[in-house]
């Protein structure tokens, strides 16, 4: 497992270098805070996040809970959600470490051959991760849809930086974007 | 790579669980004191080959039998492969200044360094006087920040006790 730092140790080792882009790393370190704050407001509203992606994917196409589809009996359901939240919790470690590896090696390496053996349907999958991808995109910028939310709103109430972290919010949703790639 | 960040991944991982406040507020307290630790980064980068050279020359210094007839220092090819083994070591301290941690250095420079100085039979206390010497030349502020210097001399001993 790698993160921003080892990366670049990684990459200067191959050339037997020193580390020479070291203004990156410093950017890294001054933003250090807000990604902290990036990962919290996922960890934070997790099961929520988890639970309405499922729900979305499942609204959108209900053969999923009819006899027969794949969130059919609760067993199934019930490990659909499980596997949702296990791709988040993968996504907001790449996103916590700054780098894809642990992402990759833990999670996504096999998991679309592991989902063809066992049947689950690849569009409804990447449907849900669509959805998480959303979210959190919200959720850095703490920003929650008053028509979707309703009286369920919850604000991280973090200090808004002038650009409500548009870097980190594109870093995360590079890694969903690679979940999605990765099933597809 | 083992560092703060990975070592904090790993174990939310074992137990399954999302990166908790304690998980974070060790992560920023890494984060925190990163600034040393690229300040000295960038100033050994920068000036890798003068400090290998210094300290290569230091340890030829004490001890003048390597460049004796069929010692480590003894022809121009040996000569060359001396000061590169000093430059590696202090390649792999800037790698461990980067990522916070001794990673690097145990990785790529400890696991399996005293049977590669046995098989060849290379005496470990040239290197032992090398570092030691890039250990005692660091200076502030000439050279870096109290901070900075801090880190650097750390893993510098750290390699040192790791060879003797």
């Amino acid at each position: 497992m790698l993160d921003a730092f080892s990366r670049a140790v990684v990459a200067a080792d191959a050339s037997t270098s020193t580390v020479s882009d070291i203004n990156a790393l410093k950017a890294f370190v001054a933003s250090g805070n807000r990604r902290l704050d990036a990962v919290n407001a996922i960890a934070s509203n997790a099961s929520c996040m988890v639970s309405d992606a499922v729900a979305g994917m499942i609204c959108e196409n209900q053969g999923l809970i009819q006899a027969g589809g794949n969130c059919y009996p609760n067993r199934r359901m019930a490990a659909c959600l499980r596997d949702a939240e296990i791709i988040l919790r993968y996504v907001t470690y790449a996103l916590l470490a700054g780098d894809a590896s642990v992402l990759d090696d833990r999670c996504l390496n096999g998991l679309k051959e592991t989902y063809a053996a066992l049947g689950v349907p690849t569009t409804s999958t990447v449907r849900a991760v669509q959805i998480m991808k959303a979210q959190a995109a919200a959720h850095i910028k703490d920003t929650p849809s008053d028509a979707r939310a309703g009286s369920k709103k919850r604000l991280m109430g973090s200090i808004v930086t002038e650009d409500r972290c548009a870097s980190l919010v594109a870093e995360a949703s590079s890694y969903f974007d690679r979940v999605i790639s990765a099933l597809s | 790579m083992k560092s703060v960040v990975t070592t904090v991944i790993a174990a939310a991982d074992a137990a399954g669980r999302f990166p908790s406040t304690s998980d974070l507020e060790s992560v920023q307290g890494s984060i925190q004191r990163a600034a040393a630790r690229l300040e000295a980064a960038e100033k050994l980068g920068a000036n890798l080959d003068r400090v290998a050279g210094e300290a290569y020359d230091a340890c030829i210094k004490k001890y003048p039998y390597l460049n004796n007839p069929g010692e480590a220092n003894s022809t121009d090819t040996f000569k060359a492969k001396c000061a590169r083994d000093i430059k590696h070591y202090m390649r792999l301290i800037q790698y461990s200044l980067i990522v916070g941690g001794t990673g690097p250095l145990d990785e790529w420079g400890i696991a399996g360094q005293r049977e590669v100085y046995r098989a060849l039979s290379l005496p470990t206390a040239p290197y032992v006087e090398a570092l030691s010497f890039a250990r005692n030349r660091g200076c502030t502020p000439r050279d870096m920040s109290a901070q900075a210097l801090t880190e650097y001399n750390a893993l510098l001993d750290y390699a040192i006790n790791s060879l003797s």
